[in-house]
């Protein structure tokens, strides 16, 4: 009975051990094309990494509250005029003495902000334009069921206009408040960073009309962008970064205070 | 295999097959290229026709009032910026030209006094202290506000 | 369109705070309230069931077939709301064509499929098949047609094929009850996983969901056993009655611990959005939770069962209250969808304002057409039971 239990250990011993080198021998077979396929994936990597990368920054200290972004986007984008729907908007942000903070976007600031707290009330003051971020990690990408809404290869947050079915997820889902349903198209609707005009050479609609140049657009990848100079000269931040999006729209000057 | 079994598998078998077809019948062509959506929704985008011009298109015509903005302090605004598009940007200027009324209304947008406004760009005024009951063009110049008119 | 302006800008008016310029429209509605309230009854009831096939409870037998067919009422009609909700409901078959993996609605058009025609119908089947036989031969005209096609020619009445039937019937329901969890979790998930608002960002939302969902499937088979009861001019069996009110005890206790786990963790905690959840909940929903979903939906139920534990009154006054009960219990189940959906929209994502929510009657998100979605699966219920009724079932006499 002894005998019979030693030969089953060393049965047991000889198919473990000859499994193990019989696995090692697999493997090492197999790692070189592993390796292979490896390079190749890289190689479409540093293909990406060349691409353009579209982004923006945003300078809260030189925008004035004109509107005149939040009406141009409208007007290109062919947006319903009416107070509720906005592909991009400016807000102003009232501190008062008492601590309290106004925030107003009357029709988005269309028609330019108006001041609406007496002086003798205002610790400080200060007009934030918002859009869509075009997050690197879309939280609205993610959520949508069908595959309407996704990032373009250059980075672009985009939506499909004939393949939405309306179910508002993305909507719900953006952290920023950047999307809207859009009452005639009926489907999900947002800034493109005017797509239609940066593959063709131009600016964004709203970058365009901006007259202190508080927008600025450009390729993250290009060192020699007027947007990379900004990033590296300016103390920027996002919006929300708590939530890990990935923002790519960068802002000079963001107060705590901001939401 | 009991017969029942055999019968209500062989039912789901096929109609897991017929699904997967009618997937790939429905499924659009595109999809799926460079990620799971259609990929011709990029250019489908790309095909929005454009209303902003940009200003440099403004010069082939307007070169003169191009310059005149240019040697004053609204260089740095666009003409588009107060010059809505009221048309497509392919179309000729001649149809519909966009006029601007210059009213304190108007050119209050950038210019109105407002707390989240100081110093900063352009200049701020109170328009109760400043001419109320005027507009702007009628003293100032447009193209060139420090050209007064009077 | 116009009509729907003048509802936004009457909402604009309203507005109290700040909130984002796109946030002014509620875009979930009535519709979404609904959804998971049904499917919520759908998991539930099939749970009950469950408790009698698995968990081998055989004082709810009576009830098993009514679960069952109930269940099956309530998911023929699911998918209605949503449609009713989309903006493009023609295009929704893109949800089976190109589902996205990353996203949780996704699932539905699978999960739902796959919940029944594979749970539901089959367990159906396998329950009914015998009897469809014996019937086939019994009756006429239409019903006869009907039980000769189900049973799919498959027309064995030995022992062998009946004791296979109860095996394959056993292990669907076994395979069905994390698929009933998966249903209505699944749509739980889908609130759960909103980072953007903190009101639905939880990882308790889909155990909530689930738990809330077995408490109000369990509510409503025992309000239709007991108006089934009346209407077939039959005696209510009183240990079916208390066994389903102890069960929906026990369940009730579980979601009321989480819910109020949910809420002391958020309080407790008092991170950036609590300051307008607070206001949120003593303002625009005081009513809806702390008086519908809370007092009348789960304490007084909760006090009331669990009264009867301790101290049985008599029949008639235990029948009154188990109905009234039940009745309280859809209602606060409803409203618990209601503040899920309703009120994760009342606050602006950028935690300064509220909007509001004007009811609408008309059009496909308002109160008549989420009537019609509630009150259809009552007559398919009815049908159902005409057609296959589970007290003329051979076993059903065998208790």
């Amino acid at each position: 009975m002894g005998t019979e239990k030693i030969k089953e250990n060393r049965r047991k011993f000889f198919k473990s051990s000859v499994a193990l080198l019989g696995g090692t021998l697999l493997y090492s077979l197999l790692k070189p094309f592993e390796l292979i396929a490896q390079n190749k994936e890289d190689a479409v990597k540093e293909d990406k990494a060349n691409d353009t990368l579209w982004g923006m920054g945003v300078d809260i200290e030189t925008c004035i509250g004109c509107g005149k972004c939040a009406e141009a986007c409208k007007i290109e984008n062919n947006v319903p005029k009416e107070p509720f729907y906005f592909r991009t908007w400016v807000e102003q942000y009232t501190v008062k003495n008492n601590g309290k903070v106004k925030i107003e976007s009357p029709n988005g600031g269309i028609g330019g902000l108006k001041q609406s707290v007496p002086d003798k009330d205002i610790f400080k003051s200060f007009m934030v334009p918002k859009l869509c971020n075009h997050c690197t990690n879309a939280p609205c990408v993610q959520a949508c069921p069908v595959g309407a809404t996704f990032i373009s290869p250059d980075g672009v947050v985009l939506v499909d206009e004939t393949y939405c079915i309306g179910c508002s997820y993305c909507i719900q889902a953006c952290p920023y408040g950047a999307r809207f349903m859009n009452p005639v198209t009926k489907v999900a609707d947002k800034c493109t960073f005017c797509y239609h005009r940066i593959t063709k050479g131009l600016e964004p609609a709203c970058v365009e009309v901006c007259p202190t140049n508080a927008r600025i657009f450009g390729n993250l990848r290009d060192k020699k962008s007027k947007l990379v100079k900004f990033l590296q000269k300016k103390q920027t931040q996002v919006l929300k970064p708590h939530l890990n999006t990935h923002s790519k729209v960068f802002y000079n000057g963001l107060s705590s205070e901001v939401k | 295999m009991p017969k029942v079994i055999f019968r209500l598998f062989s039912t789901f078998v096929v109609f897991v097959g017929v699904f997967i077809l009618i997937q790939q019948y429905l499924k659009p062509d595109s999809f799926g290229k460079y990620g799971h959506y259609r990929a011709n929704a990029i250019n489908d985008a790309k095909l929005i026709p454009l209303k902003y011009k940009g200003e440099k298109k403004c010069t082939t015509c307007h070169q003169d009032i191009y310059d005149l903005k240019y040697s004053d302090l609204h260089d740095a605004v666009s003409c588009e910026s107060c010059h809505i598009p009221k048309i497509l940007a392919t179309d000729a200027c001649k149809i519909n030209p966009p006029k601007v009324e210059g009213s304190n209304e108007f050119c209050g947008q950038c210019h109105a006094i407002n707390a989240g406004r100081l110093k900063k760009g352009p200049p701020q005024l109170d328009f109760k202290d400043h001419y109320e009951k005027q507009n702007c063009i009628d003293c100032h110049n447009s193209h060139a506000p420090w050209e007064l008119k009077k | 369109m116009e009509e729907h302006f003048q509802h936004l800008y009457q909402a604009l008016s309203h507005v109290d705070g700040y909130i984002y310029p796109n946030e002014i429209d509620l875009h979930w509605g009535l519709m979404i309230v609904l959804y998971p309230y049904i499917t919520g009854l759908v998991a539930g009831a099939f749970i009950l069931a469950s408790l009698e096939r698995v968990f081998n409870v055989k004082v709810l037998k009576p009830t098993y077939g009514l679960a069952l067919l109930t269940a099956l009422a309530f998911l023929l009609v699911a998918t209605l709301p949503l449609v009713s909700h989309l903006q493009h409901p023609l295009r929704s078959y893109e949800i089976f064509m190109t589902p996205n993996p990353t996203s949780a609605m996704a699932i539905f058009g699978f999960v739902y499929l796959w919940y029944l025609m594979v749970v539901l119908l089959l367990e159906i089947w396998f329950d009914y098949r015998l009897d469809f036989v014996i019937w086939s031969k019994k009756s006429t005209g239409f019903k006869k047609y009907f039980y000769k096609i189900i049973t799919l020619g498959i027309n064995d009445t030995d022992e062998k094929s009946a004791k296979l039937d109860d095996k394959l019937g056993y292990f669907i329901t076994v395979l069905g009850i994390p698929s009933a969890f998966l249903l209505h979790g699944y749509v739980g998930f889908i609130f759960g996983s909103i980072k953007a608002n903190p009101w639905w960002s939880s990882v308790l939302m889909p155990v909530i969901f689930l738990f809330s969902a077995m408490v109000s499937g369990i509510a409503l088979v025992m309000v239709i056993y007991m108006v089934v009861s009346w209407v077939r001019k039959v005696k209510i069996e009183m240990p079916v009655l208390d066994t389903i009110a102890k069960y929906l005890l026990y369940i009730l206790i579980i979601d009321f611990t989480l819910e109020s786990l949910d809420q002391v963790h958020r309080i407790y905690e008092a991170e950036e959005s609590f300051d307008i959840i607070k206001v949120l909940v003593g303002g625009k929903l005081n009513i809806t939770l702390i008086y519908m979903q809370v007092l009348l939906g789960t304490i007084i139920p909760l006090f009331t069962i669990g009264f009867f534990q301790i101290y049985k009154p008599s029949e008639k006054i235990r029948k009154t209250c188990y109905f009234l009960v039940g009745i309280m219990v859809l209602v606060g189940i409803f409203f618990m969808r209601w503040n899920v959906v309703i009120g994760g929209q009342l606050f602006s994502k950028s935690l300064s304002g509220f909007t509001s929510f004007s009811a609408v009657y008309s059009g496909m998100e308002g109160y008549l057409m989420a009537a019609v979605w509630l009150l259809l699966p009552l007559l398919i219920l009815a049908f159902l039971l005409w057609l296959m009724p589970p007290w003329k079932k051979i076993s059903f006499k065998v208790n």
